[in-house]
């Protein structure tokens, strides 16, 4: 009732973009704005064509009414992500990437492909980032006891995609460890 | 365009912008503005600007600014399997910027002067205010959720209802009787004596009343160098800065009260 049933057991991905949406991220005005200040702090002023530093959903609000370029964060390029796709294959460990890149590359290859270069590429590294990293957190499955995981550079939303799974399976191993211990 | 700068110096109190002119017609309509009621919400009196103003001024340097905080506190809301302590004064900071900015909107709608660009730093404006409406409403929801979960246990017991806002002890009490009545009505009446209670404790069953469970395991992400922790299974953990671990919530518990980890 308080809380809709889809999100009583986790959160769901559209709010992880909302949270993403605060970051920061670059912009080329196209149209000039006076310092204005606002919840989250004060942004501007823009002034054609000098680059600035505001909120993504800002830039995304700018963006829609094409009053704005938005600057590809700087990992979100084809050599970087190749290098930690390589990185992905060849290591055992997660590569260490931004935390929410997942929502935040997602959300600017919607709303502006056309302000990114290589899109096409990008996309398809993107995708065998995401499956090469899901198979190592399916492997990380084995390795969980009901005391604790760790799991070194895992972003949010792959820590969003298992967690029921995880929460759960850790849920029935405390319990099978309690039993023995209580009653002998 | 000065009507902003007048407007934010006037409702941040910052005196830096020009002061000079309309001093005159400025304040009447904002001391009009200021009494009305629109939200409801009994926030003037909660309200401590100054404190919740330094943290905002902050953007530029590496502290949280009061957004990142309660996002931070509805995360962990989101992931705690218990109810954590209600931070009523970073909420009422927040309520009440919401609330001048909705103000300061409405002002600058009214006025049939403005100009393309001005409504489009209004609309930007009121894009925020409705983002952080919707986070601070589902904060409040998922606490009313684990209220309505627990009721019966939250007025049983006076450790957690130091953690909750006196409003949120109304509904937890109102929400346990409510559901008591309902009981008793519906079942419990009709059944004999001995059995027609809701908190029997008979051997080898779990408790009637619902509790938090703790042991539930949560992801938490380590802001700073953490203290070691014991872990259920004897050894102990230490959790540099960046680090993810998924264990059981009562392990973390004290680190998520004193801001040290976030839940994610």
């Amino acid at each position: 009732m308080s809380l809709p049933q889809s999100l009583r057991t986790s959160v769901i991905p559209e709010e992880l973009e909302l949270i993403a949406c605060q970051e920061l991220i670059e912009i080329v005005p196209f149209v000039a704005m006076d310092k204005t200040v606002f919840i989250s702090g004060e942004f501007g002023p823009l002034k054609p064509p000098i680059k600035s530093r505001i909120p993504l959903w800002m830039a995304l609000n700018l963006k829609a009414k094409k009053k704005c370029r938005i600057l590809a964060p700087d990992w979100m390029n084809v050599e970087y992500l190749q290098d930690r796709l390589n990185r992905e294959t060849t290591q055992p460990e997660f590569s260490d990437l931004p935390f929410r890149f997942a929502e935040i590359s997602r959300i600017l290859l919607d709303a502006a492909p056309d302000d990114i270069d290589n899109v096409d590429k990008l996309r398809s590294l993107l995708k065998d980032l995401r499956e090469a990293r899901q198979s190592k957190s399916r492997e990380g499955l084995a390795k969980l006891d009901h005391s604790e995981l760790s799991l070194p550079n895992l972003c949010s939303m792959e820590i969003n995609e298992i967690r029921p799974v995880f929460i759960r399976s850790m849920g029935v191993m405390t319990q099978l460890v309690r039993t023995p211990a209580q009653d002998p | 365009m000065d009507d902003w700068e007048l407007e934010y110096d006037r409702t941040y109190g910052a005196g830096s912008g020009p002061t000079g002119n309309p001093d005159s017609a400025g304040p009447s309509s904002f001391e009009h503005g200021h009494h009305a009621p629109d939200d409801g919400l009994d926030i003037d009196e909660l309200m401590a600007p100054v404190g919740f103003q330094g943290g905002n001024n902050g953007v530029a340097s590496a502290e949280e600014t009061p957004v990142q905080q309660l996002i931070r506190l509805w995360m962990n809301e989101r992931h705690a399997p218990d109810i954590l302590p209600v931070q009523e004064h970073l909420l009422a900071g927040i309520l009440d910027h919401i609330r001048r900015q909705s103000e300061a909107i409405q002002l600058l709608r009214s006025d049939p002067s403005s100009s393309e660009e001005e409504h489009f730093r209004i609309t930007l404006v009121q894009t925020e205010v409705e983002r952080i409406k919707f986070i601070v409403r589902s904060y409040l929801r998922t606490r009313l959720f684990k209220i309505e979960k627990y009721a019966r246990y939250i007025t049983s017991d006076p450790d957690i209802q130091t953690r909750i806002s006196a409003s949120e002890r109304a509904y937890a009490s109102k929400q346990a009787q409510i559901l008591d009545q309902h009981f008793w009505v519906t079942v419990l009446q009709s059944l004999p004596e001995s059995q027609a209670h809701l908190d029997d404790t008979p051997l080898f069953t779990p408790s009637m009343i619902t509790k938090p469970d703790k042991s539930r395991a949560v992801f938490v992400h380590a802001l700073q160098p953490c203290p070691p922790v014991q872990l259920p299974d004897g050894s102990t953990l230490e959790m540099d800065k960046g680090h993810i671990s998924l264990l059981p919530f009562y392990v973390v518990e004290h680190l998520v009260l004193r801001g040290e980890v976030e839940l994610v």
